[in-house]
């Protein structure tokens, strides 16, 4: 298979922090980009200092989930708040094509890499900005986490139990997704520059990516004046029942359910061997099973609970029926299908130890991308400084010395 | 490459022709990305329609196949034709079609594909320099390759519900939408036009297998967990708290609906504290810092939860923010519609559609000053476009568009 990325030759600097800035630079550096973090000893991100760390070990450049979402990216290491560092980093953009960052509106100006500044050092640079809510409005300054962004889209109103408060999602979902819908914003920009030359300051609301995601409900918004709210995992636009997860054997198995089409339910009824209570006028069609959905779920529910989830899975696909085993994180490095389809990887790191990451997501016929796990602080100083930049080895020496390239 | 020349380019993806051959939300949505900043995207649907035209939300709930909001949310800027793959004549105008396209994005199971002929080789044999977009929930190899499956299924198989979504002991939960879809969507968009635009790059066409199941295990799930789990056979579940290492960080309940608490840092923790008036309570020895808080997570909810059911939450909100603390207001679909800051940033698109009049559209994702995008056109009504783009993709005459459709081949 060739190496032949289709982005190589892009070059992207990354002032990315966190996840969603890093994960913009890391899906464009899975399709060939070369990717380089500007970062500092000075103020280490926070995400190196996450737990847990390569064997244990704690340390900047042993964060395990770190060197995940920071895969195939290089690492160069400039204490900004020096003059001859900024000098340094717009040297850098010179060279570039894109510049991401995920800092609050305001935030590059004031570290003296505006859009206006990034012009002068190339005119047709690309800037992508990510803040949470845009760079301007009301709201611009907002506050949030990932975890929290969503609140602001409409889409925490809607996950939770039927007739029940909200119940928070444990981790920004809203992270990776607006990092690597931001891979896209950054490959319409350069598409945009590549019939016209000009180049753009992309202004990517996080809130506005996110909150398309509620879609479905919005439109119910937008035709019918209702909003939604949280109702366990019933179809989102109630097209489908059954929609939900059953329990099985075991403790906290369970599988999912989709029916959809006339010929998956009975499917599902054959499989269940055709109980009384599903050859009734009550289920016998879409609208029927909708208006008693709740009832129908606890017949299946009373079904399923005695199968093991992956054996009760094979059999419902047998007969048709959307149906897979709903997996937790200890089942994900066993399961056959992403063990055949090498969704996560073993890798050894510069530092010498071995770690598990995840490899290239998305399969390219074409090309596969050669994963590594995310860069050492500095990692790439010389080559960047000392061959690309062409600096002198007695002033990249001194500028190491003075804490400028730290 | 070279570039692609045109007078006014409108919009970043001018110059880029694609064929949309997919159903309900994650392959048209993808193709929507295209068609809203500047590709021109060609649905193709089966004679039938896709399955978003029966899935609604329909105005008063009365079903009816060019009303469903699903179906117009996710068709914007996109011509419709229909063409019957099935049949033998239909079957080579859509390879026609391809022939004359730089992207086909479809999420049909790979089994179907091949039923109809329509299997990537024979694709890339029409065309060697097609991108072919491939989204499904579990992708194109693998042993769950030929399941059948929908976003539920997907999002469920990834680890993300057992581990993130629901309380323990309870079901997992789906994120309240069709998320694997969506996140399916984007991670194809994205894949999808590096590979368009870096086609000579990577030496030709290919196929991009998208599984929205694996996109969420790896990206999202995996991104945090499967380090730990790898190295020390360890891995959490789901709590239902919300952060369950540090808080306040969940939801909780306030006078007119709900706050994501959220002061996890001392300089959050005290701008809350200050905006609740320094309660006697919080100066206690076990809630000054996130860890003991957490570890007495009970107690401070039940003291918070008092002060929070007190108040509104937009009233919750302005203060906390403006005392540093990243408290936000749980939204609901209409009160994001009424938000001051997406009004004024113009995110809400008034449109025109010839059968559910004139309504209220989400716009672009993103902003492009040189270039903007968003959805300007309604999605189309089944086969609008036929005449139109046969004719002027394929050189057949209206008459031969005519007898196409008397012999049901559109």
């Amino acid at each position: 298979m060739s190496k032949h990325l289709p982005l190589t030759g892009v070059r992207v600097v990354n002032f990315g922090w966190v996840w969603a800035g890093p994960v913009v630079g890391q899906t464009l550096g899975f399709l060939g980009a070369e990717v380089l973090k500007i970062e500092s000893a000075a103020r280490v991100d926070m995400t190196r200092n996450l737990p847990p760390f390569a064997d244990g070990i704690p340390g900047p450049n042993r964060s395990l989930s770190n060197h995940a979402c920071w895969a195939g990216n290089g690492s160069v290491s400039l204490n900004l708040k020096e003059p001859e560092a900024l000098e340094l980093a717009l040297r850098l953009i010179a060279t570039a094509d894109v510049v991401v960052e995920n800092f609050g509106p305001g935030v590059m100006e004031r570290i003296g890499l505006g859009y206006e500044r990034l012009r002068e050092a190339r005119p047709d640079i690309i800037l992508f900005s990510m803040p949470a809510a845009g760079l301007y409005g009301p709201l611009e300054h907002v506050r949030t986490y990932g975890l929290s962004l969503t609140s602001l889209t409409g889409l925490d109103s809607l996950v939770g139990y039927k007739g029940g408060d909200p119940v928070p999602v444990e981790n920004a979902f809203s992270d990776p997704y607006a990092g690597i819908f931001g891979a896209f914003a950054v490959l319409t920009a350069l598409n945009h520059r590549r019939n016209t030359g000009q180049g753009q300051h992309v202004d990517f609301s996080q809130q506005e990516a996110v909150m398309q995601m509620v879609a479905p409900a919005w439109m119910d918004y937008a035709l019918n004046g209702r909003s939604g709210g949280p109702k366990n995992n019933e179809h989102p636009v109630a097209a489908a029942a059954p929609h939900g997860v059953f329990p099985c054997r075991g403790d906290d198995r369970w599988i999912s359910i989709a029916v959809c089409r006339d010929e998956e339910w009975q499917g599902l009824v054959a499989a269940m061997g055709s109980p009384e209570w599903a050859a009734t006028a009550d289920f016998a069609t879409l609208p029927a099973r909708l208006a008693r959905i709740d009832r129908l779920h606890a017949h299946i529910a009373q079904w399923t609970r005695d199968f093991d989830d992956r054996e009760l899975a094979t059999r419902l696909q047998e007969h048709g029926v959307a149906a897979c085993p709903v997996l937790n994180v200890g089942d994900l490095l066993d399961d056959p299908h992403f063990r055949a389809r090498e969704t996560f990887i073993e890798v050894t790191h510069p530092l010498g130890f071995r770690e598990t990451i995840y490899g290239a997501y998305v399969k390219t016929s074409r090309s596969r991308p050669d994963v590594r796990p995310g860069p050492a602080v500095g990692a790439d100083n010389e080559r960047v400084f000392r061959g690309l930049l062409g600096i002198p080895d007695a002033d990249y020496e001194r500028l190491v010395r003075d804490r400028i390239i730290y | 490459m070279t570039p692609i020349s045109r007078a006014a380019p409108s919009g970043a993806l001018a110059g880029i022709r694609v064929i949309d051959f997919g159903q309900m939300v994650s392959a048209p949505y993808c193709a929507k990305l295209f068609s809203d900043y500047g590709a021109d995207v060609v649905k193709v649907e089966l004679p039938e329609g896709d399955a978003a035209r029966l899935a609604g939300p329909f105005p008063g709930d009365r079903p009816h196949p060019e009303k469903s909001g699903l179906y117009f949310f996710h068709n914007t800027n996109k011509r419709g034709i229909t063409c019957n793959v099935a049949h033998p004549e239909g079957r080579r105008l859509f390879l026609n079609l391809l022939e004359r396209s730089d992207v086909l994005i479809e999420n049909n199971l790979p089994q179907r594909m091949r039923a109809w002929g329509l299997d990537y080789a024979t694709l890339a044999a029409a065309n060697p320099d097609l991108v072919v977009i491939s989204i499904t929930p579990f992708g194109q190899s693998g042993p769950y390759s030929g399941w059948n499956g929908y976003d539920l299924n997907a999002y469920h198989l990834s680890g993300a519900s057992s581990r993130y979504c629901g309380r323990p002991g309870e079901m997992p939960l789906e994120h309240g939408t069709f998320s694997a879809d969506y996140f399916g969507a984007v991670t194809a968009a994205a894949w999808g036009l590096a590979a368009v635009y870096g086609r000579e790059q990577a030496g030709g066409g290919q196929q991009v297998d998208v599984s929205c199941a694996e996109a969420i295990a790896a990206a999202f799930v995996g991104g945090q967990n499967i380090g730990c789990y790898a190295q020390e056979r360890r891995f959490d579940k789901r709590t239902g708290v919300g952060m369950p290492l540090g808080a306040p960080a969940t939801i909780l309940p306030c006078r007119d609906g709900h706050v994501w608490m959220l002061a996890l840092e001392p300089g959050q923790w005290n701008g809350l504290r200050k905006v609740m008036g320094d309660p006697e309570w919080a100066s206690l020895e076990m809630f000054q810092d996130m860890y003991s808080r957490a570890q007495n997570a009970d107690v401070i909810y039940e003291f918070i939860r008092e002060w929070t059911l007190q108040h509104g939450k937009m009233e919750i909100m302005e203060k906390c923010q403006a005392a540093g603390c990243p408290v936000t207001a749980v939204f609901t679909v209409a009160e994001a519609a009424a938000q001051p800051h997406l009004q004024a940033r113009d995110y809400f698109v008034d449109m025109e559609h010839p059968q559910l009049g004139r309504l209220k559209n989400l716009g672009a994702p993103f902003k492009l000053p040189a270039c903007p995008g968003g959805p300007e056109r309604p999605a189309p009504l089944l086969g609008q476009h036929n005449g139109e783009v046969y004719r002027e993709r394929l050189g057949l005459t209206t008459s031969d568009v005519r007898g196409l459709a008397q012999r049901g081949v559109i």
